[in-house]
């Protein structure tokens, strides 16, 4: 008895939706695609998840307004290009707002999109939105951010990052290379943020000896903004004269923060995070002036991106499934053994880009141009 | 006549003190405060810790002393987060890296903060639009500036722009000398010269003024026009300072500079300013940030333990003591005699 109103609705919101946007003509309502084959076929000359169903696919973020977030939606629109299958792709930025979010989706799925990629950024409350959408036949593919619910009931599958995953990788190294312990101060974002909460039980599931000990909050709280990252690592220098490790969820925001040590008359110690052009070349600029600087960095995850699109579209156009629904960030460069790789640093690149990406620096460099 | 005469031993009385008492309530504060922290938390007042303080007090300072200007016009500064931020995305958009090309990105950004002063200056000064909803409207405007030209992403700042904001001299952090150098401005631009002293008179009182003959647009407008190219230099300076900033780094110091504003004693309703006091109320503010960060308490205490902190500041300044004194001193002989 739904039917019909939601219909209607639909019909609604496909004339408004073409009415804002001119020139989107031609598309034809994606029902049907929740169905696919089983089996998986893919077109010659391109990879598997490549299917040969011809579908329009939608990127959506809940907000693009940093740099990271610009290198991932290329990342994104770079990997449906590599299926001919897809012949229309759009884009569109929450911009932060939640309504937006929301609105994008149903925009979408009224336009007849037959595939979505979603960043849910206000995780539970994209969930009815998504729902919709998977309800409505469209492939629906949230990553990165949990949106709660389950796959297959409320969406097709979430590609979630594995940042359990990176707080072993961090732990291990730490082993490693602080074998008589020490002491190490782990610095997040915003308080209770559900990605130190992963990365805090990867690591406490290696680190298990007391010989390690975890200073200050753990956490701290630097809502990983740089002024306060700042100001938060000042104070832990002056409270702990000895600081063995830092660990941090978001590298770059370190760099203004690190020369703090300096002031102190101190080396950095030993610094475990995430990639970043920036903190690479500062890494290359310090570590001779400072003996106890060694880094190690795990991907930032940009191509988390990349694994969703393959999802969805292997979904929507009949191709074969990825066997992964969960992306582990690889461990990038560690300055101590140099595998996979040493230190990396682009001087003549803006301080912005993510070597660890598939894309390649030029290209982000490029992005960020414009 | 009469009203004159019986109205003389008062204003003798009142001009007696040299110092303002906003200076003194935040001066004894502050002084309080450093041996808090030395006694509680000896850590906050270590060397690596005051210099780490130090540049974010200069840049509270100066947007501190940009508010003041507009708040002794009566008016209130709610652009502050969209300038400091626009200042921020154009000194290191701009440049992209390349020192060579930091000056005329310094350039263009105080010529857009001159455009914002005057926008500000015109709706309030001229139009006569209230100052909260006027440059409410500014700050939605300069936002939209600082999303053209960043596209809401960071860029890292020039190394010459981190070396001059962020580097020291003589051991002591160079943003330091920007704020000493901004506060000597306004105060002998405000104290000391003709055009000063008529500003003041304009923010006490603008229909006296008015009826004395002062332009009262002219001075309620360039306020707002001084108040930006003051958020621009901090906008410089934290650029330099934090090397990585956001797209929205000045959203942090709304607040901030509204409450050293009145910690230095300025009343919000307009008149005479504080500039010292309202540099020393930014020190203040810093350095309790460090103090509770030093102790090391959880987030959500430290927060409260600043607003706590803020709260008691400016009842120690709202509360009348000096009444309350002689409420205190003419209430004992009466004991005696009957009413």
């Amino acid at each position: 008895m739904k039917r019909p109103k939601s219909l209607a609705m639909l019909v609604m919101s496909l004339a408004a939706a073409s009415l804002a946007l001119a020139g989107c003509s031609g598309t034809s309502s994606g029902s049907g695609s929740g169905s696919t084959a089983d089996a998986g076929t893919s077109v010659a000359g391109a990879p598997s998840w490549c299917g040969p169903k011809k579908i329009s696919l939608g990127l959506l973020d809940g907000f693009g307004g940093n740099s990271w977030r610009l290198v991932t939606t290329a990342a994104g629109a770079d990997e449906a290009k590599l299926c001919p299958s897809v012949t229309s792709y759009e884009y569109a930025d929450g911009q932060g707002d939640t309504q937006k979010a929301i609105s994008d989706i149903q925009g979408m799925v009224a336009k007849g999109v037959n595939a979505l990629v979603v960043f849910p950024d206000a995780g539970q409350a994209m969930l009815p939105a998504l729902r919709s959408a998977y309800k409505a036949g469209v492939v629906t593919v949230p990553y990165r951010v949990d949106p709660g619910g389950k796959d297959g009931v409320d969406y097709d599958a979430w590609i979630g990052a594995d940042f359990v995953t990176d707080g072993k990788n961090w732990g291990n190294w730490l082993k490693t290379n602080l074998p008589d312990g020490g002491n190490i101060l782990f610095i997040s974002g915003p308080k209770g943020n559900s990605q130190a909460v992963d990365e805090l039980t990867g690591m406490k599931s290696v680190i298990t000896d007391p010989k390690y000990v975890f200073i200050g909050e753990t956490p701290e709280v630097t809502n990983w903004d740089p002024a306060l990252t700042q100001q938060v690592l000042t104070a832990d220098i002056a409270k702990y004269p000895k600081i063995d490790a830092i660990v941090s969820d978001f590298g770059p925001s370190l760099v203004g923060a690190l020369p703090a040590f300096a002031k102190s008359g101190r080396s950095v110690p030993a610094i475990v995070t995430s990639d970043g052009n920036s903190l690479g070349c500062f890494y290359t600029d310090n570590s001779a002036a400072n003996p106890d600087f060694k880094l190690m960095t795990v991907a930032t995850g940009n191509d988390n991106v990349r694994l969703a699109v393959d999802y969805a579209v292997a979904k929507a156009t009949g191709g074969v499934l990825p066997t992964d629904t969960v992306f582990k960030a690889p461990a990038f460069e560690d300055s101590v053994s140099g595998k996979p790789s040493t230190v990396q640093c682009k001087k003549d690149l803006p301080g912005d880009i993510y070597l660890s990406a598939k894309m390649s620096p030029e290209d982000q460099a490029a992005l960020l141009k414009k | 006549m009469i009203d004159a005469t019986v109205r003389e031993p008062a204003k003798l009385l009142s001009s007696r003190p040299v110092v303002s008492k906003g200076f003194v309530t935040v001066g004894v504060s502050t002084v309080l405060l450093f041996v808090v922290c030395a006694l509680v938390a000896p850590t906050s007042v270590s060397g690596g810790a005051v210099l780490g303080m130090i540049p974010f007090a200069a840049v509270l300072a100066i947007v501190g002393l940009g508010q003041m200007l507009v708040v002794q016009q009566g008016g209130i500064d709610l652009s502050i987060p969209g300038a400091v931020s626009l200042a921020i995305v154009i000194v290191s958009h701009e440049p992209d890296g390349d020192n060579s090309r930091l000056l005329p990105a310094v350039v263009l950004a105080l010529a857009y903060a001159i455009g914002a002063g005057l926008l500000n200056g015109f709706m309030v000064g001229r139009l006569g639009l209230n100052s909260i909803i006027a440059t409410l409207g500014t700050n939605a405007l300069l936002f939209g500036a600082v999303l053209g030209i960043s596209g809401g992403t960071p860029r890292s700042t020039t190394s010459l722009l981190a070396g001059i904001a962020g580097g020291l001299t003589w051991g002591i952090p160079n943003s330091a000398f920007f704020a000493l150098a901004a506060l000597a401005l306004v105060t002998v631009m405000v104290k000391r010269t003709v055009a000063g002293r008529r500003f003041e008179a304009v923010g006490a009182n603008p229909l006296t003024a008015r009826a004395t003959g002062l332009r009262v647009t002219i001075h309620q407008s360039l306020a707002f026009v001084w108040a930006q190219l003051l958020y621009c230099l901090a906008g410089i300076l934290l650029a330099g300072i934090t090397n990585q900033p956001t797209a929205f780094q000045g959203d942090a110091y709304l607040l901030p500079a509204v409450a050293v504003v009145v910690l230095g004693g300025t009343s919000l309703l307009g008149g005479r300013g504080y500039p010292v006091a309202t540099v020393i109320a930014a020190l203040f503010l810093s350095q309790l940030d460090q103090f509770v960060l030093s102790l090391g308490v959880p987030y959500a205490v430290r927060t409260l333990v600043q607003a706590a902190a803020l709260a008691v500041g400016v009842a120690l300044y709202t509360v009348d003591w000096a009444a309350f004194r002689q409420r205190f001193i003419r209430r004992s002989p009466r004991i005696g005699t009957p009413a």
